[in-house]
C-alpha cells in the first residue's frame, strides 16, 4: 500500500513537472522573418464552443489555408511571401480569460495580427485591448451600435446587425401583408439591442405589435410564449435568439404543431449543418438574420464550394461572407502597405475600397462596414435566399410560410 | 381557463419528471454512496450523445436505445466507483473528509468527461428530431416526444421504487443508506452495494441523458445546469431521502411552469428563491427528517 | 523541537517574506509585460482562496458564495466606475461584499453542514438572474462599461489586498480570535457553552473574508471593461477557490497560497500549450492529487520534512 502510495506521488510529481517544463519551453525564435502569425483567442470548449463551432470559427481557418496554397502573403518589406499561421487559444469560454490570453498573444507571443472572438460582448471586450496596443482588430461574429461610442480607430466592425436588419425585416413583412407581430428576444446584449430595435421599425410599417417579452438564456420550456402569441393571432413571430434558445423554440414549434405566416428568429436559420440538418423539410420558409447565398456576388459561390470541400457542410450564410470579404480586404490592404506595420496597414483599410467575393468592400468613417451582401435571408427549396427590398434580393419572399410538415 | 391551468400543469410535469429522474439518480449516489457528484451532468450528457449517436449513425429507436444507454453508463459509473471511490473511502478518516475529496474526485471527473466528449464528437450543438408532432389533451397541445418522455421517467421511478422495496438487494441498499457499518455486520457486501448505488445512480443519469435528447438539443457542456437542477431537487426532496427527490422533481417543474407563464424572466429566479427561502424555512426539505 | 530551530525560524522567515515583497512590488519594473498579467490573476485566485480559508478554513462551514461577494465588487465598478475614481471604487467594492455577507451570514446562522453550502451556492445564481432580470425590465441598460486602468495599477492593488487579505489571515490565526473560531469549528456547542459569542464571530469573519473578494472583484473589472451579470457572477469562482484550497492543504496559511498560485500556473501553461486537451490533463492531475495527495501539497511537503527530520528524532 505505501509503495503503490509512493508510487502514485512520484508519478504525480513528475506529471507537473512535466508541464512546468513544457510550460517553460516555449521560448519564442524569431530571428529571420518567414511567416506572419495571427492569433486569436476564442472559445474551443465551454457553452460558447458550440456557437463558435457553426460560425465564424472555420472561415478564418479556410482562409488561412487559401491564402497558404498560394504561397502566403507578398509583404514588399520583405520581398516575398510570407505563409500565414494561426496560432490559438482556448478562452474556455470565459471573457476573462480571453482578455488575458489576447494579451498573451500580443505581449508575450508577439503575434503579427489578431483575429476576434466570438459574440457581441466579448468584441466588446476584446477591442480597447487591440486599441491599447495599436492592434487592428477586425470585427466577427457579433456587433452592435455602442460599439461606436467606444472610439476605437483600430477595430473594424464587419458584420450587420439590428441597425440595418430591423428595418429590412420591416419593410418585408410590410410587403407580403403582415399586419400583426409578436417580438420576443433574449435577455442579453444580443437581444435587447435587437427587441428595441425592431418593435419600433415593425410599428413604423403600421404592423402592429402584440407581444413584446424577454427571455432568460438557461430557459428549457419557450411554449408558454408560443402559445401566447399564437393565441393573440399575430401573423409574424419575430426571435432575438442565440442557438440555444432558437433550437427550442423551432423544435416546439414543430412538436405543438404552431404555426405562424412568419416565423423569423436571428440566429440560428443560417447554419445549414445546424438547422437545416435537424429540421430539414420544416425549415422552408424559416426567415433568418442574415444573409447571403452563392448567388451574393463574384466570389461567394466559390466561398461555398471551398468550405464544402474542406468541411464537408454549407458555411454559415450570414456571416460567412462577411469574414471571408473582410479577410480578402485585410490582405489587400496589407498587399498595398507593402509592410506589417500596423498604423500604415489600419490607415488603407480605413480609406480603401478592394474588390472581394461579394463585390467591391469598404468600411465607412465609423469603420463600418456598409455594403452588406443581404440583411434577411429565407430558406427556399434548401437555399438561404436574400428576400431584402431592393437590388440584393436574390429571390423574392415566401409568404405565408407553409405549415410544419406533419410527420418527421 | 382550465385549459390553461391544465397546460401549465402538464408543461411542469413534463419538465419534472425529468428533473425526478435526474434527481433520484444523484440521490443514490449521495444519499447512500455519500458520493456528491458534481459530475452527474456529464453522465447525463454522455447518455444524450451516445443516444444521438445510435440514432443518426444506426437509425435506433432512443426508446430502444434506453436498453442500451442505461447498461453501458451502469457500468461507467459501477466501475468508476470500484477503482476510484472505494479507495478514496478507505484512506479518508471521516465521513466528511470523503465527501470533500470524492466531491473533488467529482471535479475532476467532470473535467476528463467533458474533455473527451469534446474530443468524439466536437463542440458544436447537435440535435435530432424524432415524434415531434402535437397531441391534444382536453384542449391544450403537447408535443407527442415530451409526453412519452414524461411517462417512461415515471415508468422508471416506479419500476425502481418497487425494485427499492419489494427485492433483497432494494433491502440491501436501503440499508446501506440508514447505517452502513450495521448493514456490514448484518451481512450486506457494502463495498458491492455502494458501487451498486453508485452505478444505479449513473444509470439514471444516462436514462435521463436520453429522455431529454428527445426534446432538447444537446452539446457537450450540457451537463452542469442539469446537476445543478438535481442539487437543487434533491435538497427540495429532502437529502437522502428517495421519493423526496421524485417529489421535488415534480414540484419544481411545476413552480417552473407557474413562474414562466407569468414572466418567463424571472423563471429561473423562482427556482433560486423558493430553494434558499426552503433552506431557511425548513433545510431537511419535503419528505426529509426534521 | 530544539529552541534552535525556532529562533532561526523568526530570523529567517521575516527576512524571507521581505524579500519577496521587495521583489513582487519591484517586478513592473523589470519582469516582462504578460508576466505582470500572469500574476495579477494568481493574485486574483490567491485572494480569493486565502479569503475563504480565512473563513471557512477553521470553521468548516464550506462556503460557495464567494462568487457573489466579488460580483458584489464587479458591480460596485461597474455601477460606480465612470462616476467615482479608483482609490474609492475598490474599498467601496470591499463594503459591498462585507454588506452582502453580513446579511447572508445573519439569515443563514442556524444552516450547517451541506445545507449551508447549498444555500451559499444558490445565492450566486440568484444575484445574477435577479439582477439579469433588473438590468433588462427595470434599468433597461444592457451592461455596462468600465473605463480601463493602466496594468502597473492593477497589479499594485492587487498586490496590496493580498499583502492585507494575508496579514490580516495570520494576525487572526495567531490571536485568541483565530484560536475562537477554531473551537467552533471543532464542535459549535461546546464554543458557545465556554461563552464564545458564536453567531457574532461566524459572521464577523464571514463578512470580512467577503470585503477582500469584494474588494479584488472591483479592481478586476477594469481588465474586462465589459461587465454584464454573467460576466460578474461566475459560479467557476465560488468553486475553483474550494479546490485550490484544498489542493495546497487548508491546515497552513501558507496552504491556499501555493494551491491557488500552482493552480493559475498550471491551468495558464495547459491552455496555451495544449488548447484542446488541457481539461482532459487538468482532470486527470485533480485525481491523481486527490487520489494520492489528501493533505494537499502543503501535507506533502511537511511529511518530506518529517521524513527528513523526524525519522532522525525517533518516530514522527
Amino acid at each position: 500500500m505505501k509503495a503503490r502510495n509512493n508510487l502514485g506521488r512520484m508519478l504525480l510529481a513528475l506529471t507537473i513537472t512535466a508541464v512546468f517544463l513544457a510550460g517553460g519551453a516555449g521560448l519564442v525564435s524569431a530571428a529571420d522573418k518567414d511567416k506572419i502569425v495571427i492569433g486569436q483567442a476564442i472559445s474551443l470548449s465551454g457553452p460558447l464552443a458550440g456557437g463558435v463551432a457553426i460560425s465564424g470559427g472555420k472561415i478564418y481557418e479556410l482562409w488561412v489555408e487559401e491564402v497558404n496554397k498560394e504561397g502566403g502573403i507578398y509583404v514588399k518589406e520583405y520581398g516575398k511571401k510570407l505563409p500565414v499561421e494561426l496560432k490559438r487559444y482556448d478562452d474556455k469560454s470565459d471573457i476573462g480569460t480571453m482578455c488575458n490570453l489576447l494579451e498573451k498573444l500580443i505581449v508575450e507571443d508577439k503575434v503579427d495580427f489578431i483575429f476576434p472572438p466570438w459574440g457581441t460582448a466579448w468584441l466588446f471586450a476584446a477591442a480597447p485591448i487591440a486599441n491599447k496596443y495599436k492592434y487592428i482588430l477586425i470585427g466577427g461574429p457579433g456587433g452592435a451600435l455602442k460599439l461606436k461610442d467606444l472610439s476605437l480607430p483600430y477595430f473594424f466592425q464587419v458584420l450587420n446587425f439590428s441597425e440595418t436588419q430591423a428595418p429590412a425585416l420591416a419593410k418585408i413583412f410590410k410587403e407580403v401583408g403582415v399586419k400583426s407581430a409578436a417580438v420576443i428576444y433574449r435577455a442579453d446584449l444580443h437581444g435587447i439591442e435587437y427587441g428595441n430595435s425592431m418593435v419600433p421599425h415593425l410599428e413604423k410599417e403600421g404592423i402592429k405589435v402584440k407581444l413584446n417579452k424577454s427571455y432568460p438564456p438557461g430557459i428549457k420550456d419557450l411554449s408558454p410564449l408560443l402559445k401566447e402569441a399564437k393565441s393573440l393571432g399575430v401573423d409574424a413571430f419575430v426571435a432575438a435568439c442565440y442557438p440555444d434558445g432558437g433550437m427550442l423554440m423551432t423544435s416546439q414549434s414543430i412538436e405543438l404543431g404552431i404555426n405562424f405566416n412568419a416565423f423569423f428568429m436571428t440566429v440560428l436559420p443560417f447554419s445549414p449543418p445546424l438547422f437545416l440538418g435537424t429540421f430539414g423539410q420544416a425549415a422552408e420558409g424559416v426567415m433568418g438574420g442574415g444573409a447571403w447565398n452563392a448567388k451574393s456576388g463574384p466570389g461567394a459561390k466559390d466561398l461555398v464550394d471551398k468550405f464544402v470541400a474542406k468541411f464537408g457542410e454549407e458555411p454559415d450564410y450570414w456571416g460567412g461572407l462577411y469574414y471571408w470579404a473582410s479577410l480578402q480586404h485585410f490582405k489587400q490592404a496589407i498587399e498595398k502597405a507593402g509592410t506589417l506595420d500596423q498604423k500604415k496597414i489600419r490607415d488603407i483599410m480605413a480609406t480603401e475600397k478592394f474588390d472581394t467575393a461579394l463585390g467591391p468592400y469598404w468600411y465607412d468613417k465609423d469603420r463600418y462596414f456598409v455594403n452588406h451582401p443581404g440583411e434577411i435571408g429565407q430558406w427556399q427549396k434548401r437555399v438561404f435566399e436574400v428576400i431584402d427590398p431592393g437590388e440584393k434580393r436574390t429571390a423574392p419572399p415566401e409568404y405565408p410560410k407553409p405549415e410544419w410538415p406533419k410527420k418527421q | 381557463m382550465f385549459v390553461t391551468i391544465l397546460d401549465i400543469i402538464i408543461s411542469g410535469l413534463l419538465l419534472g419528471g425529468i428533473y425526478a429522474l435526474i434527481a433520484v439518480g444523484l440521490s443514490l449516489q449521495y444519499g447512500v454512496a455519500r458520493v456528491l457528484n458534481i459530475a452527474h451532468g456529464e453522465f447525463i450528457m454522455l447518455g444524450a450523445f451516445l443516444t444521438y449517436t445510435l440514432f443518426t449513425g444506426f437509425k435506433i429507436n432512443p426508446l430502444i436505445s434506453l436498453v442500451i444507454t442505461g447498461p453501458a453508463i451502469f457500468v461507467v459509473g459501477f466501475f468508476l466507483y470500484r477503482t476510484l471511490f472505494a479507495r478514496l473511502r478507505a484512506v479518508a478518516p471521516t465521513v466528511d473528509a470523503f465527501e470533500g475529496n470524492s466531491m473533488l474526485a467529482c471535479f475532476g471527473l467532470l473535467f476528463i468527461i467533458q474533455n473527451v466528449a469534446i474530443l468524439i464528437w466536437g463542440a458544436g450543438i447537435k440535435g435530432y428530431s424524432f415524434w415531434a408532432e402535437p397531441v391534444s389533451l382536453a384542449g391544450a397541445k403537447f408535443a407527442a416526444n415530451r409526453l412519452i418522455t414524461l411517462f417512461v421517467a415515471l415508468g422508471i421511478c416506479v419500476a425502481f421504487y418497487f425494485f427499492l422495496s419489494h427485492t433483497r438487494l432494494g433491502k440491501a441498499i436501503r440499508a446501506s443508506a440508514q447505517d452502513p457499518s450495521t448493514a456490514g455486520l448484518m451481512g450486506v457486501n457494502i463495498n458491492h452495494v455502494l458501487a451498486l448505488c453508485f452505478g444505479l445512480g449513473s444509470l439514471m443519469a444516462g436514462l435521463g441523458g436520453t429522455l431529454i435528447s428527445i426534446s432538447y438539443q444537446i452539446q457537450p457542456t450540457m451537463g452542469l445546469e442539469y446537476t445543478v437542477i438535481a442539487l437543487i431537487v434533491i435538497v427540495l426532496g429532502g437529502l437522502g431521502s428517495i421519493p423526496g427527490s421524485f417529489i421535488g422533481g415534480l414540484v419544481l417543474g411545476l413552480v417552473g411552469s407557474i413562474v414562466t407563464y407569468i414572466d418567463p424572466g424571472l423563471s429561473l429566479v423562482a427556482y433560486y428563491v423558493i430553494f434558499m427561502l426552503l433552506l431557511l424555512a425548513k433545510p431537511t426539505g419535503i419528505l426529509g427528517k426534521s | 523541537m530544539s529552541r534552535q530551530i525556532s529562533n532561526t525560524h523568526k530570523i529567517v522567515v521575516p527576512i524571507i517574506l521581505i524579500l519577496v515583497l521587495a521583489l513582487l512590488a519591484a517586478a513592473p519594473l523589470f519582469a516582462p509585460r504578460y508576466t505582470i498579467i500572469l500574476m495579477i490573476s494568481i493574485f486574483m485566485y490567491v485572494i480569493i482562496t486565502v479569503s475563504w480559508t480565512m473563513f471557512s478554513g477553521p470553521t468548516g462551514y464550506v462556503s460557495l458564495a464567494s462568487a457573489a461577494f466579488f460580483g458584489a465588487g464587479v458591480y460596485t465598478s461597474a455601477l460606480f466606475g465612470l462616476k467615482l475614481p479608483l482609490p474609492v471604487i475598490v474599498p467601496l467594492g470591499g463594503l459591498a461584499g462585507f454588506v452582502l455577507a453580513l446579511l447572508v451570514g445573519a439569515l443563514t446562522l442556524r444552516l450547517k453542514g451541506a445545507y449551508f453550502v447549498m444555500f451559499t451556492f444558490g445565492l450566486v445564481e440568484l444575484l445574477l438572474n435577479f439582477l439579469l432580470w433588473w438590468e433588462i425590465n427595470i434599468t433597461g441598460t444592457t451592461g455596462r462599461v468600465v473605463p480601463p486602468v493602466s496594468n502597473s495599477a492593477v497589479y499594485y492593488t492587487m498586490l496590496g489586498i493580498f499583502v492585507a487579505v494575508v496579514g490580516s489571515s495570520y494576525l487572526i490565526n495567531r490571536s485568541r480570535y483565530g484560536l475562537a473560531m477554531r473551537c467552533i469549528g471543532e464542535y459549535e456547542e461546546a464554543a458557545a457553552h465556554t461563552g464564545i459569542n458564536v453567531a457574532l464571530y461566524k459572521i464577523i469573519t464571514f463578512a470580512l473574508s467577503a470585503f477582500f473578494m469584494g474588494a479584488a472583484g472591483a479592481i478586476m473589472a477594469t481588465r474586462w471593461t465589459y461587465i454584464d451579470p454573467h460576466i460578474a457572477f461566475n459560479p467557476l469562482i465560488s468553486f475553483l477557490p474550494v479546490l485550490m484550497a484544498i489542493f495546497g492543504g487548508i491546515g497552513h496559511l501558507v496552504g491556499p497560497i501555493i494551491g491557488a498560485t500552482i493552480f493559475t500556473y498550471l491551468e495558464e501553461v495547459l491552455i496555451t500549450k495544449f488548447p484542446y486537451y488541457y481539461m482532459l490533463i487538468f482532470g486527470i492531475i485533480m485525481l491523481l492529487a486527490i487520489t494520492y495527495l489528501p493533505e494537499g501539497v502543503v501535507g506533502l511537503f511537511q511529511n518530506l520534512y518529517k521524513r527528513l527530520t523526524g525519522e532522525k528524532n525517533g518516530a514522527a
